[in-house]
């Protein structure tokens, strides 16, 4: 991902862009966008993955869907979820290099996160 | 994120010491929920929070803000209420008038609390009873409210074809026509021309003083009955019951909530929305008046009195007693209010389910943008005409055993309405005093009060009626003792500090916030509730059956 100055950002696509950073923009999506990034997974593995109940990682997977940063797959009888295609892949690695970047420049300054 | 720092210069409103405006810190189901209010009459800046210091810029922002409570509270003035008032007057003439007085300030109670959740929290009724009590009461309420909506619907439906079949316009041609209508109304992705269009149709609701004007000059009103408690008799209580059934209706709870939400009303500007409400309690009142005035004085003391079959008798009675004119202002009355009660009607239904499965709901989103909330809306309005359309449904038993239906099952949703405004963790400081959960414990009592007598009159057919009212009444007013001294003790013991003392405290995202205290106490009485409630259907559904075969 070469920066590039991108006058395309405007109007419908900084709205739409701003619908996927929305999505992006809870805790627990992310969690769970991070346990996709190994592979294809049912609502059961995740959930086993993380602290949260199976009803809210439902809940969480099917926002994902609406804004395609998640597809559902059939498996067999099996139902999974992957992410959607490798530039979501990309975009949540580049989110992390952004963090850590931030993290490593001036650590402990950011105050404390609200919530969880 | 995103506090925008860079304008902090330009913008001294923002509130000092807080992350960003709280239109930005308020948590969001839907990023369309966050931004500037763009409402039918102005717009406010999400950063232009600060204070409003001249009578001109407080006159523009309650422009702009105003409009959930308007639009709510004239939708209130549907087909099934229209038609409801009209059977009032023309069965029992000024006797009823009572009650319109009582429901409305029952009416403005509710509609505050919603907004107040709504401003606060960001989120729906439907996500805050799911995250509040559980995925199973969430879907009861969520399935109460998509059966009763729809039948809601077919009732509006009825009210176009019934409206326009006075000009002798064919129903094949009106209810299609309207139904387009709604949809176009909705599908732009324009929350701006959707209140422009509500707009349109308030002023048109005020057709209703004409048409009470020309009744009043032409009857005078010696004929009738001074107002008194109605006659003990089955359809006179079962009357009672619609009428408040059709005024009082979960889909405006749960239409208000969502509504303030998506036009990004934030707990800043409650006290705007306050005065929105209190505006729109009015516009009710007088639309509700002036057509049970109307028919009261048009058939008190003729022929016609006492003889309702429906809407469209009711207009054509006007112009045999009264004139043209009037037949035709109620006519368009009741047109205007079938199609402002079916737009609100049917998004109450797609917010909620867009708020239910965390799906986009907002009409800022155009088609594409928000599919399930467009396709839910367009689905509903289809079925719902289409169903009207098919021949031999006996239109006008139809109104009335959705507006009773209504009424019977608007208890759980006040329970609900309750335990959510005395929830900390959802309000912070803006919990309900306890003057308000007085005067709430009270109209969830007689609502409460209303189905059991109901109920009671229709297992014991020989009960008479007063002498149950009575000791209802006194079991009423004791269960509502207990319960007030039950409240008032949680609220001394628990914490009574305020969490913050600022005027714009705001709900963190619903998935941080820590799970209820599970009472055993409130989940035993939800229980009871729930159990009341589906044998007063069955009893009540027997009840129209009884009526409807015996008359």
């Amino acid at each position: 991902m070469k920066p590039q100055v991108s006058p395309a950002i405007r109007g419908p696509v900084a709205d739409q862009l701003a619908d996927t950073m929305f999505a992006l923009s809870a805790p627990s999506r992310v969690e769970i966008l991070g346990c996709l990034l190994a592979g294809p997974l049912s609502v059961g593995a995740i959930t086993s993955m993380l602290t949260m109940e199976q009803s809210a990682v439902s809940h969480q997977l099917r926002v994902l869907r609406e804004h395609a940063l998640v597809k559902a797959e059939r498996d067999g009888k099996r139902r999974v979820y992957a992410l959607y295609d490798d530039a979501v892949s990309d975009l949540l690695a580049a989110a992390l290099r952004h963090v850590e970047r931030r993290g490593r420049t001036k650590r402990g300054a950011s105050p404390a996160a609200a919530g969880d | 994120m995103a506090a925008p720092e860079d304008s902090g210069a330009k913008r001294t409103a923002v509130t000092a010491g807080h992350f960003g405006p709280d239109a930005d810190r308020r948590s969001a189901e839907d990023r369309a929920h966050r931004g500037d209010i763009k409402g039918a009459l102005g717009v406010v800046s999400s950063l232009d929070t600060g204070p409003r210091r001249t009578l001109s810029h407080r006159l523009t922002t309650l422009l702009a803000v105003m409009g959930p409570g308007l639009v709510v509270m004239v939708a209130d003035n549907d087909a099934g209420g229209i038609s409801t008032y009209a059977q009032a007057g023309q069965q029992y003439g000024l006797r009823l008038v009572w009650l319109l007085a009582l429901l409305a300030p029952v009416l403005y109670v509710n509609q505050e609390m919603v907004s107040r959740l709504g401003a606060v929290t960001g989120s729906g009724h439907a996500r805050l009873i799911v995250e509040r009590f559980g995925r199973r009461w969430g879907a009861f309420a969520l399935s109460d409210l998509l059966a009763l909506n729809f039948l809601t619907l077919v009732t509006e439906f009825v009210g176009v074809s019934l409206s326009l079949g006075y000009f002798g316009i064919s129903r094949f041609l009106s209810v299609p026509s309207a139904a387009v209508l709604l949809i176009t109304a909705t599908a732009t992705g324009s929350f701006r021309r959707w209140e422009r269009a509500m707009y349109l149709g308030i002023i048109a609701s005020l057709v209703a003083i004409p048409l009470l004007v020309l009744s009043r000059t032409h009857e005078p009103s010696a004929h009738l009955t001074l107002p008194v408690v109605p006659g003990a008799h089955a359809s006179g209580v079962l009357l009672v019951i619609a009428l408040v059934g059709t005024t009082v209706a979960p889909w405006q709870l749960f239409f208000q909530q969502s509504n303030v939400v998506d036009k990004r009303i934030t707990a800043r500007f409650l006290g705007y929305e306050r005065i929105d409400t209190a505006i729109g309690t009015v516009l009710f009142i007088i639309g509700a008046l002036a057509i049970l005035l109307a028919c009261a004085f048009a058939f008190g003391g003729t022929s016609l009195h006492g003889t309702f079959s429906d809407a469209a008798a009711v207009a054509d009675g006007l112009r045999e007693r009264v004139g043209s004119t009037a037949g035709s202002l109620f006519a368009v009355a009741l047109l205007d209010g079938s199609l402002i009660g079916a737009s609100v009607v049917t998004l109450a239904t797609s917010y909620a389910v867009g708020d239910y499965f965390g799906l986009r709901h907002s009409l800022h989103r155009r088609w594409s943008s928000a599919p399930t909330f467009h396709r839910t809306y367009a689905a509903s309005v289809v079925l719902a005409a289409g169903a009207v359309l098919v021949p031999g449904v006996p239109l006008g038993l139809v109104t009335t055993v959705v507006q009773a239906l209504a009424g019977v099952l608007l208890p759980s949703a006040t329970v609900f309405l309750l335990l959510l405004c005395n929830d900390r963790a959802v309000l912070g400081p803006w919990v309900n005093p306890r003057w308000l959960n007085a005067l709430a414990t009270t109209v969830v009592g007689a609502l409460l009060g209303l189905s059991a007598l109901l109920t009671l009159t229709t297992v014991f057919r020989t009960l008479p009626v007063v002498a149950t009212a009575i000791g209802l009444g006194t079991a009423l007013v004791l269960a509502m003792g207990i319960v007030a001294i039950t409240s008032g003790k949680r609220g001394a013991g628990g914490e009574h500090q305020v969490l913050d003392d600022s005027p714009v405290w705001t709900m963190p995202p619903i998935e941080s916030i820590e799970a209820p205290a599970t009472s055993r106490s409130r989940t035993f009485g939800l229980v009871v509730l729930r159990c009341y409630l589906v044998l007063a259907v069955a009893l009540l559904v027997a009840k129209v059956v009884k009526v409807a075969l015996g008359s």
